[in-house]
């Protein structure tokens, strides 16, 4: 019988033996190449997502209406925000959606990626992998369209469906309750592909032998699961909380086309509230104080998220 | 020839670098026409392919009859007028100084609010072939874009808002087609007789009659005004939302949903694949759905105006292209504005059976041709009468945050026609924020 130890994340992992291949060489001389090659890449940041930044940084100390000359206003949009009577319940119906569909897409698409890496003919492997990560290349308002199209309450196919199985109607997009779970459904399906394609390569990438000498030790699929899959699988799984919540808390095309944010706020989320502040209402500086303190939430977010990993995230 | 990899590849990174600077000084090289030049710039609202290749065709018609002018033209997108208009303000910010600009009569405010406007009343009065022009066009329609007393553009098309009904669904249900003198009860039971269970599982799978959720031009609009209403006062300065005419209005159409004569609202653009196909017998829009409709090969019906409540009144809008202040050739962007309500590109929005325009033509001799031509549908002739003949909403509810109000307006009939919210306090609420949206 192994000692537990040997099951334990990291322990006999056949990369930890091997040294792998040797970390190429830095030779002088290289820095003038090395900056040539990546001054594009700092260029577009520095023009596409810093200067934005600090462009809506300053903004938001305005008061300005994109047609006139702006006003500086202080910290007068940031004191408004502590006085909006919708932004916290935005902020609700925000969290509420992202947090359930960070949750499918790394609960589920773990599930299904174990599912697809099971034995089955390789081209029914083939029509799953397509069939999920198809609606990821979709644009998000023509996934919203159509399912917008599905969802209604009174000519919809899916109530249809469902009243085959004597199942009432339900206002999938006109009722607070089922808006936001709509919204939850759509961005999902059209999401959880990209989930599922990482999980199937940090399956692929976690060695065979693991899993055989567990069997020959006699442990069970959970174990397995638990003792080898799960913690070697730990940072994949880190990534997509991380990158899934970003996303998840950023989504705008599901909710604008299928409920436009409704009903009342029940299914808006916050970058929805912020487009209509700038666009709808021309309130720039608004607009962008909203921008600047729903950034600072997503960096603290992820940072404790990176905190909490060092608990539960094995990189080797 | 033997070329050292790192150098090439060097090379290349620079040229990358090189370019990335040059397109981004492309596209900042957007210097204005100077002002001894014979050039306009125009901003269009391109909302689909209609709309590309209608302003082209402006475009192109006018520069072949003035050889020295060149004509530019600058599509914007926007998921409504609203949007539009936000995606302009975004460009004039960012530097652009168009000479003229669509906008809709809901526009006008906005415009002028903003004093991006140069009025045209001046040109009116100096301008010898002015006058003739005014005369063919209905008076609703100068009035629908004059503010404060300014003539913020002549109007080149516009529509009104009428009944489309289906006639197979009609005919089928052995229901007489509407006439023009309906009322309220008339409808409710024509849409009525018009719902139907048609696979026999207790609920019914087609509808009397149904309206745009995502607009309120042709959603609540007729009904209000149609019930002595309107959603701000006349000088656009003071919201009037919880009026007992717009109660009554909103409650009617919560009741046609409530007693499953309605579907649940749902956005234009499904209204129209649901009409098309049966599921609704009845909508209410302008003429812009034929230019979908018929292109499609579906013919299958015929207009109607709203059905008279305690009033009757036509709700319209208009689209024109005013001139800018920005504007560096202030009198060719006139002569271009005059251009488009000549007879020449009039003509475009009447169209042909196969290819209808999808507007109204504002003048009157040009209008009476649409059912000459054959476009149809049948009753197009009440297109132009509903203005002519009828009284009309003025002025159209459309304070100068058009876009704040409407999508507020919407947020909360959703909750009422949701039966989230009774229809006395969906409409307080919503009174109480427009009262800090609707100002002068």
């Amino acid at each position: 019988m192994t000692t537990s130890s040997t099951l334990r994340p990291g322990a006999g992992d056949h990369a930890v033996a091997d040294p792998g291949p040797p970390a190429p060489r830095t030779r002088r001389g290289d820095g003038p190449a090395a900056l040539a090659f990546l001054t594009p890449s700092i260029l577009m940041f520095l023009v596409f997502v810093l200067a934005p930044t600090v462009g809506v940084l300053g903004l938001s100390f305005y008061n300005w209406n994109l047609l006139s000359d702006g006003s500086f206003v202080g910290l007068d949009n940031f004191d408004r925000l502590l006085h909006d009577e919708r932004l916290l319940g935005v902020y609700g119906s925000t969290t509420y959606m992202a947090l359930a569909i960070l949750a499918v897409n790394v609960v589920a698409g773990l599930l299904l990626a174990v599912l697809l890496e099971t034995r089955m003919p390789r081209w029914l492997r083939g029509f799953f992998r397509l069939s999920f990560l198809f609606p990821f290349v979709v644009s998000a308002s023509a996934v919203a369209l159509i399912w917008r199209f599905l969802l209604n309450k009174d000519l919809g196919l899916v109530n249809y469906l469902l009243g085959l199985a004597h199942i009432d109607r339900i206002d999938w997009l006109g009722s607070s309750a089922f808006a936001p779970v709509s919204v939850i459904i759509v961005n999902s399906w059209k999401t959880i592909g990209f989930s599922i394609l990482v999980y199937i390569a940090g399956l692929q990438s976690i060695p065979n032998q693991l899993r055989e000498a567990a069997i020959v030790d006699g442990a069970g699929a959970w174990t397995r699961f638990w003792r080898i899959t799960f913690p070697l699988l730990s940072p994949t799984i880190f990534f997509l909380v991380v990158i899934n919540t970003i996303n998840s808390f950023q989504i705008f095309a599901e909710p604008r086309v299928l409920t436009q944010g409704g009903p009342g706020d029940s299914s808006r989320t916050i970058v929805e509230y912020l487009y209509d502040r700038a666009f709808g209402d021309f309130d720039l500086g608004y607009a962008s104080a909203i921008g600047i303190t729903f950034a600072l939430v997503l960096v603290v977010l992820t940072a404790i998220q990176f905190w909490f990993s060092r608990r539960w995230t094995h990189y080797s | 020839m033997n070329i050292p990899q790192r150098k090439v590849a060097l090379a290349c990174a620079v040229t990358a670098l090189a370019a990335t600077a040059l397109a981004g000084c492309a596209s900042g090289s957007d210097t204005p026409p100077s002002s001894g030049n014979k050039s306009l710039e125009i901003v269009y609202w391109n909302y689909g392919p209609a709309a590309e290749s209608g302003n082209k065709a402006t475009a192109d018609s006018f520069m072949a009859s003035h050889a020295d002018v060149k004509v530019t033209l600058t599509p914007v997108t926007g998921e409504n007028w609203g949007t539009y208009y936000a995606n302009v303000a975004t460009l004039i910010a960012s530097g652009k100084r168009p000479d003229l600009m669509v906008i809709s009569g809901e526009g006008a405010q906005f415009v002028h609010a903003n004093n991006l406007v140069q009025p045209i009343n001046a040109y009116l009065d100096k301008d010898a072939g002015a006058k003739a022009i005014v005369d063919d066009i209905a008076k609703g329609l100068i009035d629908g874009f004059t503010v404060k007393g300014d003539v913020v553009t002549l109007t080149y098309g516009w529509n009104d808002m009428v009944v489309y009904y289906n006639t197979d669904v009609f005919k089928k249900a052995g229901v007489e087609p509407p006439s023009a003198d309906w009322t309220w009860d008339d409808f409710k039971a024509t849409a009525k007789k018009l719902t139907a269970d048609t696979n026999n599982d207790g609920k019914p799978d087609q509808y009397g009659f149904t309206w745009a959720s995502n607009e309120i031009f042709p959603g609540i609009m007729p009904w209000v005004a149609n019930a002595g209403g309107n959603l701000t006062s006349d000088d656009v300065c003071t919201a009037t939302a919880d009026t007992p005419q717009v109660n009554k209005a909103v409650t009617f159409l919560n009741d046609l949903i409530k007693e499953g004569i309605a579907p649940a609202p749902m956005p234009m653009s499904d209204v129209f694949t649901r009409f098309q196909n049966g599921q609704v017998a009845m909508f209410g829009a302008g003429r812009w759905p034929i230019a979908t409709f018929l292109p499609a090969g579906f013919k299958a019906f015929d207009i109607q105006l709203y059905p008279k409540g305690d009033t009757y009144k036509t709700v319209f809008g208009g689209a024109g292209y005013p001139i800018l202040k920005s504007s560096q050739n202030p009198d060719l962007a006139w002569e271009y504005q005059k251009f488009t309500v000549s007879d020449e590109i009039e003509k475009q929005y009447v169209g042909t059976p196969d290819k209808p325009g999808d507007s109204i033509p504002s003048r009157r001799s040009v209008a009476e041709t649409i059912s000459k031509v054959g476009v149809p549908p049948a009753n197009s002739d009440l297109y132009y009468d509903s203005i002519d003949k009828y009284p009309t909403l003025v002025p159209y509810p459309a304070p100068a945050k058009y876009s704040t109000f409407e999508s507020t307006v919407l947020r909360h009939l959703q909750q009422i026609f949701a039966a989230e919210t009774p229809v006395a306090d969906g409409l307080k609420s919503l009174q109480s924020e427009l009262s800090g949206i609707v100002t002068c």
